[in-house]
């Protein structure tokens, strides 16, 4: 067990802004917090018993029909995580929408499967997963309160009791940029966070 | 050939493992997702019944707009329709349930289903978005232009053109639809 494995996922090998992967749910579901938290939610239990199952079955699938048995056991995985968060968590199942089934091709996810559980055991596999899971949260969970506050004024979580899931933040909710939350705000957000990331790696490369 | 066997069967099992996991959580959860459904269904119908009693649901195919239909009764007099309606937002179609007076005015409006952007359409979910509507559609014509309301009313909506000129839309189609059954 080498605990590194869990650990670069958050900021050296983040899977976000270092190796620029999962890009398409990055951008598309980060319009809201909770969006964001349901969306790490789903890659986290996807990524995590992906990279477990495929890791156990690594000495059993041949190199030539890898691709395949790894799609059908993904897809597997994703609509066991589609029909829970439908039955258990309808709000954010509606929120998602096709973003939810899209976790199939998610790079991460199939990127991961290949280029890391195929050729580790299966504890090292299962804290890559959830190292590459924080990671990729807390990338999503960033972009999205960055975009939520600037553009709609607001910081959307869950209802719970007397609370209604919605933080408003004064003065911006009344004059929000909009732009944040449409596409272009998103891909500027994500170029001034990467390009901050990318000075943070050669600042600390020296 | 023989390679080629083994490969089809490693892929077999895989499958048939995958398939036996998805039965096993969907007899799990599809009880839920049904009993869930209906609730939602049930509730947006009360709160746009406006008191009145709710009849039996009859699906109407071929309609662009419309649906569904439902009676509305008042002592076993038609009070009213509740109308499903869909029309197409700015990030896609849209589902609301509406009611209406036989006359083809707006009794109450809610939102269903929509994937309309936070900030901007999203606000039809805000309380008050949907009064704008209501009482239009037989003496005043259905708003489906920002233009069509006051300053204050207009700014209430602000941002979101898009979602109100589809909801406002599929109000109108579902306004001339209740007078098209004229009370029957």
């Amino acid at each position: 067990m080498n605990i590194k494995e869990l650990t670069k996922g958050i900021f050296k090998e983040n899977p976000v802004f270092v190796i620029v992967l999962g890009l398409c749910p990055v951008l598309g579901v980060s319009s809201q917090v909770s969006n964001a938290i349901g969306m790490s939610a789903g890659v986290l239990f996807v990524l995590l018993f992906s990279n477990i199952i495929i890791s156990a079955l690594r000495n059993f699938i041949p190199d030539s029909i890898h691709i395949p048995a790894y799609i059908v056991v993904i897809a597997s995985l994703v609509t066991i995580t589609e029909m829970l968060m439908h039955a258990f968590a309808p709000a954010v199942y509606a929120a998602l929408g096709v973003y939810l089934p899209l976790i199939v091709v998610n790079c991460i996810i199939l990127g991961r499967a290949e280029a890391f559980a195929s050729k580790n055991t299966v504890i090292d596999s299962a804290l890559d997963a959830i190292g590459m899971s924080i990671g990729f949260a807390l990338s999503l969970t960033l972009i999205a309160l960055i975009r939520e506050v600037l553009g709609a004024g607001t910081i959307t979580l869950f209802p719970m009791g007397s609370f209604n899931g919605v933080i408003e933040v004064p003065w911006l909710v009344d004059n929000p940029f909009r732009v944040m939350t449409l596409a272009p705000g998103a891909l500027l957000l994500m170029g001034f966070l990467k390009a901050f990331f990318d000075w943070n790696t050669m600042r600390k490369a020296g | 050939m023989k390679k080629n066997m083994k490969y089809a069967l490693i892929l077999l099992s895989i499958c048939a493992i995958s398939a036996a996991a998805l039965a096993y959580t969907n007899s799990i959860t599809a009880p839920v997702i049904e009993v869930q459904e209906e609730e939602n269904r049930l509730a947006a119908l009360k709160a746009v019944s406006a008191g009145l009693e709710i009849g039996t649901q009859e699906d109407i195919s071929g309609h662009k707009t419309v649906t569904f239909v439902i009676d509305l009764t008042e002592g076993g007099q038609v009070g009213g329709y509740i109308l499903g309606l869909k029309g197409a937002g700015y990030g896609g179609e849209m589902t609301l349930v509406a009611s209406y007076k036989p006359n083809g005015e707006i009794l109450r409006v809610q939102l269903l289903t929509h994937s309309e952007t936070p900030g901007l359409g999203k606000k039809a979910e805000n309380e008050g978005y949907m009064t704008k509507y209501e009482g239009s559609g037989s003496a005043t014509a259905v708003p489906t232009n920002k233009t069509m309301l006051s300053t204050s009313d207009a700014s209430a909506v602000s941002g979101s053109t898009v979602t109100f000129a589809a909801i406002g839309k599929a109000l109108e189609e579902g306004s001339h639809y209740v007078q098209a059954l004229g009370g029957k």
